[in-house]
């Protein structure tokens, strides 16, 4: 009896295992390889319709491949990447902007895609980019991306506000004089004439680069070693931005509280004539308030910067991380994402510009209305310094941008403050 | 005298904590001695070279020195107003009114908040143009401005976050007064009163004493807490405006996250935990003898 249930015992055994293995086989023969596909745009429209196309498309042609969405937040997508890398789980593709690159690439977290690249045959296949926003992702001679859209700031304006305050909406400002002449004449019955970034994000760079660059100021010297912010033209730039808001008040009040879609809001709702934006700003505007007739009303125009013709420029880029357990899969991804067709139906989407020349140069982007102003200003677009000291000096522009909105520093005093902050970032003694 | 417990008795009770002592070097003792490492490490570096460099330019960072200052001004408003708010409303709870266990539950809701979603929700009460409170000031001062900045003014955007804090954080304070209180023995009060003994004299001789230990130890907790205050900050001012706000949870975040010096804030965390550590004494020495 005893001996029955020993071998009963054991023969349910063998017979267990040997199902479990058999069909834990199968189930790794046939499983997926699994591509995390991080971004912080998995939570906005209209963008996220794009990424589920991609998905939805890239999964249905690759079936050995599974594009899995894995979402960060704007604010903090290099803390969660950091974080995860420092865990080595990082997701296989994220997504990041230029300013984000040299820093991760120093600390490892990047994998360098230059076999890659060679492999799909070298320059000939880079040749197909902006060779100015392909710098971006160069660090130390390794290629760790390849843009998928370039961000040229111009001015939007609301056409219809400008014929209100006697403006001809086909003479947009074209100095920063001409702009403060405008925006005070547009500063009307409860409306503001320009909406302005002061809040602690990169957006206001974007805004305030264009007026300070304008003036001929630089934030270091050719060599990047030192503080190049002791100079007239840095003056001049810095108290135009300022000024704005505080002597001119053209800007609506808790300028340092806006962020961009605080500034989007303004003008979907009309409190604010005009902004430093981005191409996709228009289809924001759209989605913050769909009564908002966009497309009749607003206008793009080059920014008027001053003595110099410059506007900012923002490249945005996905990266592979360095520690995927699938490079091969992930390369397929990601050479997938910034195919031309992909590319293009991202601009028809939500009009983000890619960084393909064959997708910048088509007829879609240059026949719209907004593409074609925007595209306009990328040959002018310049970016702050990529050093890795860069997040330091930028934080403590903003700082200066802060006191001297907030009135707790004059200008001057600011400015020589930011000298002083960012020569010690830089270690200059 | 043999106890006639064997080896294997005596200590067969660790097998039971080894799982939750694991735990704890793994959650706890393991990260800080990372950090401890990283801010002697020099910048970019790893293996074991070791640097006191990132302490030294610490004590020389201007930044950090306004984040300590605004952390113990922080932490001290936010103690104050979470005592006097607690113990005020420990007090009106503890009488014995109709609906107690409504008003006992509706004093709590600051408490379910989360931090940044508090910090958001006072961000846009605050509002200069789409704010509730400039409107309602205007109900009762018609001359007050209608565009009033409470977040960009250097003077009251500190003490604006500090509000919110208070109104954030009090019901723990609260809460544990109230425990108290409701320890105290009744007869203490009717024999105080008997004596002749007024509502101030019986607050101050009975209600005080009694609470001692717990005001103690929920101002200790409190401190604690409210020194690693982080969502609130960054959802309400990020810090500014300039570095006005800027208290040292949010300045390690930034110069970890954002600046990619890790090792540097790896130094001011270990900083904040020490001064962290020697503010919290009394409250370890108090609990320790009370075992």
């Amino acid at each position: 009896m005893a001996r029955n249930i020993r071998r009963w015992i054991i023969g349910t055994l063998i017979i267990g295992f040997t199902v479990v293995f058999l069909v834990g086989t199968a189930a790794a023969a046939g499983e997926k390889v699994k591509i995390r596909f991080q971004t912080w745009h998995w939570g906005e429209k209209p963008v996220l319709f794009a990424l589920e196309e991609f998905q939805k498309e890239f999964n249905t042609a690759n079936p050995g491949i599974e594009v899995l969405r894995d979402e960060s937040r704007y604010a903090d997508k290099e803390t969660v990447f950091i974080a995860q890398s420092q865990a080595k789980a990082a997701a296989d593709i994220a997504h990041f902007q230029h300013r984000a690159i040299p820093l991760l690439a120093e600390r490892g977290y990047l994998l360098d895609l230059t076999p890659f690249i060679e492999k799909e045959g070298g320059q000939k296949f880079l040749a197909q980019w902006d060779q100015n926003a392909m710098e971006t992702c160069k660090y130390k001679g390794k290629i760790y991306c390849l843009n998928d859209y370039v961000n040229p700031l111009a001015l939007l304006y609301n056409t219809q506000h400008f014929k209100e305050a006697g403006l001809d909406p086909n003479k947009p400002p074209t100095t920063p004089a001409e702009l403060v002449d405008y925006a005070k004449k547009l500063t009307r019955n409860g409306r503001y004439g320009i909406g302005l970034i002061g809040s602690r994000q990169e957006g206001l760079f974007m805004r305030f680069n264009p007026f300070f660059w304008g003036a001929g100021a630089e934030y270091l010297t050719p060599d990047n070693k030192r503080s190049a912010l002791d100079t007239p033209e840095a003056l001049e730039g810095f108290r135009y931005y300022v000024e704005l808001f505080t002597k001119h008040k053209v800007v609506p009040p808790g300028v340092i509280e806006q962020g961009a879609q605080e500034v989007r809001t303004q003008i979907a709702h009309e409190k604010v004539s005009m902004e430093i934006g981005v191409i996709q700003a228009p289809l924001i505007y759209a989605a913050i308030n769909p009564n908002f007739k966009v497309n009749e009303v607003m206008a793009a125009a080059a920014v008027p910067s001053g003595k110099k013709r410059v506007s900012t420029v923002e490249y945005g880029m996905r990266v592979i991380s360095a520690y995927t357990k699938n490079p091969e899969e992930a390369w397929k991804v990601y050479k997938s994402w910034v195919s031309k067709d992909v590319q293009l139906r991202n601009f028809k989407i939500y009009g983000v510009m890619s960084a393909r020349l064959d997708v910048k140069s088509s007829p879609e982007i240059a026949n719209h209305k907004f593409a074609k102003i925007f595209a306009a200003q990328a040959p002018y677009g310049k970016i702050e310094p990529l050093i890795p000291e860069w997040p330091k000096i930028g934080d403590a522009t903003i700082t200066a941008v802060q006191e001297g909105f907030s009135g707790t520093k004059t200008p001057e005093q600011a400015l020589k403050d930011l000298h002083t902050a960012t020569n010690r970032a830089l270690g200059v003694k | 005298m043999h106890s006639g417990r064997t080896w294997h008795d005596r200590h067969f009770g660790y097998l039971f904590v080894l799982p939750a002592t694991l735990m704890l070097v793994a959650v706890l003792v393991f990260p800080a001695f990372i950090t401890l490492k990283a801010s002697v490490t020099p910048e970019g570096g790893g293996g074991w070279h070791f640097t006191l460099t990132h302490y030294v330019n610490a004590f020389r960072d201007p930044v950090l020195a306004q984040a300590f200052k605004n952390t113990f001004s922080f932490v001290a408003w936010s103690m104050a107003g979470h005592f006097a708010l607690g113990l005020a409303l420990a007090l009106a709870l503890n009488q014995a009114l109709p609906g107690q266990t409504f008003f006992r539950l509706i004093a709590l809701v600051p408490w379910t908040i989360p931090d940044v979603v508090a910090g958001i929700i006072f961000r846009w009460v605050l509002n200069p143009i789409h704010g509730a409170l400039n409107p309602l000031i205007q109900m009762v001062i018609p001359s007050f401005p209608a565009e009033f900045q409470w977040l960009s003014s250097p003077t009251l955007a500190f003490p604006s976050v500090i509000f919110a804090n208070i109104w954030r954080g009090y019901p723990l304070v609260m809460v544990m007064l109230l425990a108290g209180l409701m320890a105290i023995p009744r007869h203490l009060y009717e024999a105080a009163a008997v004596d002749g003994a007024g509502k101030l004299r019986q607050f101050w001789h009975i209600t005080l004493p009694g609470l001692s230990t717990i005001i103690l130890i929920a101002l200790a907790l409190d401190m604690v807490w409210e020194f690693r205050r982080f969502a609130l900050v960054v959802a309400m001012t990020g810090g500014g405006p300039g570095t006005l706000t800027e208290v040292l949870s949010t300045l390690v975040y930034k110069t970890y996250f954002q600046f990619f010096t890790f090792e540097y804030a790896s130094a001011m965390a270990i900083m904040m935990s020490v001064v962290l550590f020697i503010l919290s004494l009394p409250y370890i020495i108090l609990v320790g003898r009370k075992q």
